[in-house]
């Protein structure tokens, strides 16, 4: 985890203005799974033309940040480029016509759907104490039992799905707003 | 078949393809089939107990089970089909062949994996259900007590096929573990069922 790993978007992309190298890298370690899975996901593209995305997404993204007027929306931002050339590199391989976000399928759709629902979700859990944050990851996406967390954390196994509960609870809150 | 053929199956086509004369759906199928139906009746109680605090999470971790559980219907199916062919082979050989014997081993341990976990997953449920129980709209106590036995019979049964599976009656850690899933589901349900008889 770097030191920057806990700031909001908006300080980071501060600190990028200023041109904080390390910055740079939290930027980049953050996003460049969320432009992957748009790309590869969302609109399918196969492996070395998701890779030119990914390099081009980012240039645009350090050339020009200064572009961006709310630091606060650098998420959405980085998506409507990562759209955008997708569609381009769908274009240029001759799948699509027109390089239009409607000539996307409904699967295609529901999976970026799908993708930013997940990024939202990633965002909200980063804002959790850690043990919430660890309890929900042991449970939701490490698949473990109450038993083996209540071992591995040394918590009466009892009250562990109580605390998943209202750790939910509190994730829900801190999604609230954005729905 | 696979873990979505259980999501999209008619009730009562998978009947009978339990049923039928063939390999699996079988007893590891039907145990975690069991753990999922608990565990949605678990949901089912939470989310008619608005009063309750934490029905939402209780819910949505029910809901995360059962999903587990019929992932685990597909995959012990798919594991048993594999060591019922491989014992049939054994059975036929005129032969001892210890290569042969080795694959049958093989087999028949990742039979007793998916069980194992349906085990651990009817524990769990149990201690849903025990929660939903002390905590429910007082009308839906049955239906947790309900979901707890369910679960209970689901830990039991994989229990049982861990024990069968991997032929051993000792000190395995694999056939402790399903054990002791068996005797916490039991004990919760146990529980729930004389305080809501």
């Amino acid at each position: 985890m770097s030191r920057h790993s806990a700031l909001s978007d908006a300080e980071l992309v501060r600190l990028c203005r200023a041109d904080d190298a390390d910055a740079w890298s939290e930027l980049v370690e953050r996003y460049s799974r969320y432009v992957y899975a748009i790309a590869v996901r969302g609109f399918r593209l196969a492996d070395e033309d998701a890779e030119d995305v990914f390099q081009d997404v980012f240039t645009r993204v350090y050339t020009r940040l200064d572009t961006l007027r709310d630091d606060a929306s650098l998420r959405p931002w980085i998506a409507q480029l990562t759209r955008r050339r997708c569609l381009d590199a769908l274009a240029s391989k001759g799948r699509e016509t027109a390089a239009d976000e409607d000539a996307l399928t409904l699967e295609e759709s529901e999976d970026l759907a799908e993708i930013e629902e997940a990024f939202a979700v990633r965002e909200a859990l980063a804002g959790l104490s850690d043990t919430c944050q660890d309890i929900l990851d042991r449970f939701f996406a490490q698949d473990q039992s109450y038993k083996t967390i209540s071992d591995e954390l040394e918590i009466p196994s009892g009250t562990i799905a109580s605390r998943i509960a209202r750790c939910l609870g509190r994730l829900k809150d801190a999604m609230e707003p954005r729905s | 078949m696979a873990a979505d053929d259980y999501l999209d199956v008619r009730v009562r086509e998978l009947l009978d393809r339990i049923s039928a004369d063939g390999l699996a759906p079988g007893g590891g199928s039907a145990s975690a089939l069991t753990v999922a139906f608990a565990a949605r009746l678990v949901a089912m109680v939470a989310r008619c107990s608005p009063e309750w605090e934490v029905a939402a999470g209780v819910a949505a971790q029910a809901n995360a089970i059962s999903d587990r559980a019929v992932g685990l219907a597909g995959a012990d199916g798919l594991a048993w089909e594999a060591a019922l062919l491989a014992l049939r082979d054994a059975e036929t050989a005129e032969d001892e062949d210890a290569r042969r014997s080795f694959a049958l081993e093989q087999k028949l341990e990742a039979a007793a994996s998916a069980p194992l976990e349906i085990a651990s997953l009817g524990a769990d449920v149990a201690a849903l259900a025990a929660e939903a129980g002390d905590s429910c709209e007082a009308t839906y106590r049955a239906d947790a007590a309900a979901a707890a036995a369910l679960a209970a019979g689901g830990a039991a049964a994989a229990a049982h096929l861990v024990r069968v599976n991997l032929g051993v009656h000792g000190s395995d850690p694999r056939l402790e573990r399903a054990l002791a899933s068996e005797q916490t589901a039991r004990d919760l349900a146990d529980r729930l069922l004389e305080s809501t008889g």
